[in-house]
């Protein structure tokens, strides 16, 4: 039995191996980019060179890309989590025999690609949309819903709201209808019974819904791209910008290493929260 | 003495079937009652209704004389224990057994000052600061018993408490439940499917079946003198025999002239004796009030405390059983037996119409 286990670390080898090779190997060589310098055209100079890192340090608008991204990411995330909530509750509670229908029609906008719900979403939000004009119908003037932030963050929450909806149901495998059933026969009224019993024993499917839904939103830049119409500018879509049309690729790569860096920040704030609500949980 | 809870004419419908039919009960100031039936008689929907965890389709619900029908659960001052015992389980013990207080605003002292009372009373004291799961399936029912109790509820309700218990514990915790009842002098409400537990603890016993409330009686009304068929199976074992009321009163089963208790018949009826009721003799017992038989023993079962005997006596198989003893082995298959049983242990009820 124990020789057994002994030989247990050796079934991730091949991933590690893998990681090792397709995912650390050309981090490092993108970090080593950025210390390059860069040439009109697309080259590389061959010294090394702080010049990237410092402009980025100087340039206002490289921090005011950097906190847009987080402020729209962290609110995305947000309302994601208030839409998936109630709808994953639902599915949740439902009946058995419904409940992987449900499922299934909740996660089959995975089916289709980003790209094409993206397009989906300019048309209903585009000024000759339906949406627009329903609001229009019920005597709201809606302003401009595509081409700019608002349209960005309707499609992606739209876009993310089914890993959301995944992670808050595998969240909810600890939550019995009865406890909630006990805590009312105890005395707590409906809200408390949610804030006391419910959202405790959710959370753990709430903070990981939230990790993935942000470190999805920053890195998308599709669907910004295509939804700001070039107007609301973020760091995935700078990175794209710099590395496919400009070709400063030092630029992109010190770009991406900062995304990197907001991913790191991110999955240590969800593991220290994640770890004292487990504490507090279990 | 005026009843603490009574139950108006309650039923439930679930569409087209009723799971809770027309059910009336009164229950007294500190009595346990028991709810038994097979599954699907209705007892768990019934006290669902009680403690307001399920809306009644009709009827009416009144607690010491105020109608509770309407109240949504957190207003209705019930105390229950599920059979799941659903603890909270990211609050320990004491939180778990806090919680019914906090929301009661009990001052924070008086709290503490209750759960240990409450955790003295099932004897968890060491256990206050414990995660529902590191406790055994007893040690969880008994707080869940406290949590029920710590607020000093106007009843309590027991939701089939000890299922999930192994037999030892079982016996156990239901003596530690009609202690606890009995000195707290709450009225409660018990259900189970088990019938030894009903007539071990129960003050009195509500038996249903299909929704209908077959008896209301104590244990003794209920094992005695059952109302009806049913009632006499489902509560102890019994033999089941048919028979034919004459006119003179005595009942034919087969060849045989028997003595019977009831009024059913004349015609066709079924006779029901408890096994551990007849006697294996050599005709010595008979006498006045006494019925007897022979019959040949075609099975014998032996299984330490209890022998177990089948015996064919005309048309009819009856098991006997009687207490083992060290000098004898007791009758093997094919002997010839003596049976004597009392005329007033044979239940006679109308035969069941063949649907």
């Amino acid at each position: 039995m124990s020789g057994r286990s002994g030989l247990l670390p050796l079934l991730v080898l091949p991933a590690v191996a893998v990681n090792l090779l397709v995912f650390l190997w050309p981090i490092l060589n993108l970090a080593g980019l950025s210390f390059r310098e860069g040439l009109p055209g697309g080259g590389l100079g061959t010294e090394f060179t702080l010049a990237t890192w410092q402009e980025l340090a100087a340039d206002e608008f490289f921090r005011e890309i950097l906190l847009r991204s987080i402020v729209m990411s962290l609110s995305i995330t947000l309302l994601a989590l208030l839409a998936a909530y109630p709808l994953a509750f639902f599915v949740h509670r439902s009946d058995p025999r419904w409940r992987s229908i449900l499922v299934v029609a909740c996660i089959s906008p995975l089916l289709i690609s980003a790209v094409v719900r993206t397009y989906g979403w300019l048309v209903i939000l585009g000024d000759r949309g339906f949406a627009p004009a329903i609001l229009r119908g019920i005597g709201i003037e809606p302003g401009r819903l595509v081409f700019n932030m608002t349209g960005v963050v309707i499609g992606l929450v739209e876009i993310l709201m089914p890993y959301m909806i995944l992670c808050l149901l595998a969240g909810f495998g600890r939550l019995n209808h009865t406890l909630e059933e006990a805590a009312a026969s105890l005395g707590a009224p409906p809200f408390t019974v949610f804030r006391r019993i419910v959202l405790p024993l959710t959370l753990p499917g709430i903070l990981l819904g939230c990790l993935l839904t942000f470190v999805l939103t920053i890195s998308s830049f599709i669907t910004p791209k295509l939804l700001g119409g070039g107007r609301v500018l973020l760091l995935a879509t700078e990175i794209y910008d710099q590395a496919i049309v400009t070709l400063n690729w030092p630029l992109a790569a010190a770009l991406s290493v900062i995304a990197l860096g907001v991913f790191g920040l991110a999955i240590f704030v969800y593991g220290r929260i994640a770890r004292a609500a487990e504490r507090a949980i279990a | 003495m005026a009843p603490h809870l009574e139950l108006h004419a309650l039923e439930k419908r679930f569409g087209a079937t009723r799971a809770v039919q027309a059910l009336t009960l009164a229950v007294g100031k500190g009595e346990l009652i028991g709810l038994l039936g097979p599954s699907g008689c209705g007892k768990t929907t019934t006290l669902r209704m009680i403690g307001g965890l399920m809306p009644a389709s009709a009827g009416r619900i009144v607690v010491a004389g105020r109608d509770v029908t309407a109240l949504p659960p957190h207003q209705r001052d019930m105390g229950i224990v599920f059979q799941n015992y659903a603890l909270f389980p990211h609050m320990d013990v004491a939180q778990n057994l806090s919680f019914g207080l906090e929301m009661r605003k009990i001052p924070a002292a008086e709290r503490a000052a209750r759960v240990t009372r409450a955790l003295a009373m099932v004897r968890l004291e060491a256990f206050a600061r414990r995660k529902p799961r590191e406790l055994s399936g007893g040690q969880q029912q008994r707080v869940a018993l406290a949590r029920a109790l710590v607020i000093e509820p106007s009843i309590l309700l027991l939701d089939e408490p000890l299922s999930n218990l192994d037999a030892n514990l079982r016996e156990e915790m239901r003596n530690e439940i009609r202690d606890i009842q009995q000195r707290l002098g709450i009225t409660a409400v018990f259900v189970t499917h088990d019938q030894s537990e009903a007539l071990a603890i129960c003050d009195r016993i509500a038996v249903m079946r299909l929704g209908v409330l077959e008896q209301l009686g104590t244990p003794f009304e209920i094992y005695e003198r059952p109302a009806n068929e049913f009632v006499a199976g489902f509560v102890g074992r019994v033999n089941r025999a048919p028979a034919e009321r004459l006119a003179d009163g005595r009942l034919r089963l087969g060849e045989l002239l028997v003595q019977g208790s009831g009024t059913a018949g004349p015609g066709p009826v079924t006779l029901m004796i408890r096994p551990h009721r007849i006697r294996l003799g050599d005709g010595a017992l008979e006498g006045p009030g006494w019925n007897s038989a022979t019959g040949t023993v075609t099975r014998r079962t032996f299984v330490g405390d209890l022998l177990s005997i089948e015996v064919t006596v005309g048309p009819a198989t009856l098991l006997v059983e009687q207490h083992s003893f060290a000098g004898a082995p007791g009758p093997a298959p094919g002997d010839a037996v003596q049976l004597a049983w009392r005329a007033e242990d044979t239940l006679v009820f109308p035969a069941r119409v063949p649907a």
